[in-house]
C-alpha cells in the first residue's frame, strides 16, 4: 500500500469563489457528477470546502442569492502531500468527509495541490488486496 | 417531490457473511456507490459506506465480514415521503445515504437509496424564484 498522500491524491481539483450562489456550486456538482467543491477566495487561496451533504443545509432558502461561504467547511481539513496517508484516513473517519484538501508543506502556504479522495484510497485497497493474493499463489 | 422520485432504484445488495472485499469489489464495479446488506430472505440489515471500507484500510479484508463494516438500518423511510423530510432526517443524523424500503412487503425490502448528491442534483435543477414554495419540515 503507498504510503503517502501524494501516491494517490488528483491534481488539481474542481473549484469556486466564496460568493459562488448555492445553485451554481448544485450546478458544478451535477455536471461534473462531483461530490465536492473546493471554495477559494480571489486570492486563489483555500477557504474550505463544499460537499453534497453541507448543500443540504440550504435547501429551502433562496439558492440564488445565498453565497457558499455561509455553508462550506472551513479549511481546518486539509493535509500535506507528504503526510502519511495513515493520517489522510483518520482524518475522513473523525470528520466523516470523504474528500480532503491537499495543501502545500511549506509553512502559511494555503495553496491548493489537489484532492485525496475516498475512491481512490478504495481502489487502493482493491489493488493491494490483488497483489497479496498473487504473491500468495 | 417525494422520495421516489429522485432515489437511485439500482440498489447494490450484498449478505451479512459476504466478506468486505467482495463488497468493495461490487463497491468499485458500481462507480463506489453504497452497498445495500440484506440477508437471505431480503431483509434489510443496513449499509456499507464508501468511508465504512476505508476504517479497515491495511487489515485483510477477506477476513472481515460486511455485517462488521455496517451501519445498522434504523429509519424506516417510505418511497412517498416528501423530500424535505428525508433531508431533515439527513441532516439531523448526519447520514449521507438513506435506505428507502417497501411499505408493502413484510420483510423490510430495500427498493432505492437516497444519497446527499441526489439532493444536490435535485437543487441544481429547481426553477428560479420556486425555492420559497419548499416547507421546512417541523422537527419531529
Amino acid at each position: 500500500m503507498p504510503g503517502k498522500v501524494m501516491s494517490l491524491m488528483r491534481r488539481g481539483a474542481i473549484s469556486c469563489g466564496e460568493e459562488t450562489s448555492i445553485r451554481e456550486v448544485a450546478q458544478i456538482l451535477a455536471v461534473n457528477s462531483s461530490r465536492y467543491c473546493v471554495v477559494t477566495n480571489k486570492a486563489h487561496e483555500v477557504l474550505g470546502i463544499v460537499s453534497a451533504r453541507s448543500l443540504l443545509k440550504a435547501f429551502g432558502q433562496d439558492l440564488d442569492n445565498t453565497p457558499v461561504k455561509q455553508i462550506l467547511l472551513r479549511h481546518t481539513y486539509t493535509i500535506g502531500p507528504n503526510s502519511p496517508l495513515s493520517e489522510a484516513i483518520q482524518l475522513m473517519n473523525r470528520r466523516k468527509i470523504e474528500h480532503v484538501i491537499v495543501t502545500s508543506d511549506r509553512p502559511g502556504s494555503i495553496a491548493v495541490l489537489g484532492v485525496l479522495h475516498v475512491e481512490d484510497i478504495l481502489s487502493a485497497m482493491l489493488k493491494e488486496e490483488g497483489s497479496n493474493k498473487d504473491a500468495n499463489m | 417531490m417525494r422520495i421516489c422520485d429522485l432515489m437511485d432504484r439500482e440498489v447494490i445488495t450484498c449478505n451479512p457473511e459476504d466478506s468486505l472485499k467482495h463488497v468493495l469489489t461490487m463497491m468499485k464495479r458500481n462507480r463506489f456507490r453504497s452497498v445495500v446488506v440484506q440477508d437471505e430472505t431480503g431483509e434489510v440489515w443496513g449499509l456499507v459506506s464508501r468511508l465504512a471500507v476505508v476504517r479497515f484500510y491495511g487489515e485483510e479484508l477477506e477476513q472481515i465480514k460486511a455485517e462488521q463494516a455496517m451501519r445498522p438500518y434504523k429509519f424506516d423511510v417510505d418511497p412517498q415521503m416528501p423530500i424535505e423530510k428525508a433531508i431533515e432526517i439527513m441532516k439531523r443524523t448526519r447520514i449521507e445515504h438513506l435506505i428507502i424500503v417497501d411499505p408493502h412487503a413484510g420483510p423490510k425490502r430495500p427498493i432505492g437509496v437516497l444519497a446527499s448528491f441526489n439532493i444536490a442534483w435535485y437543487m441544481s435543477k429547481i426553477e428560479r424564484g420556486t425555492y420559497e414554495q419548499i416547507l421546512k419540515m417541523p422537527r419531529e
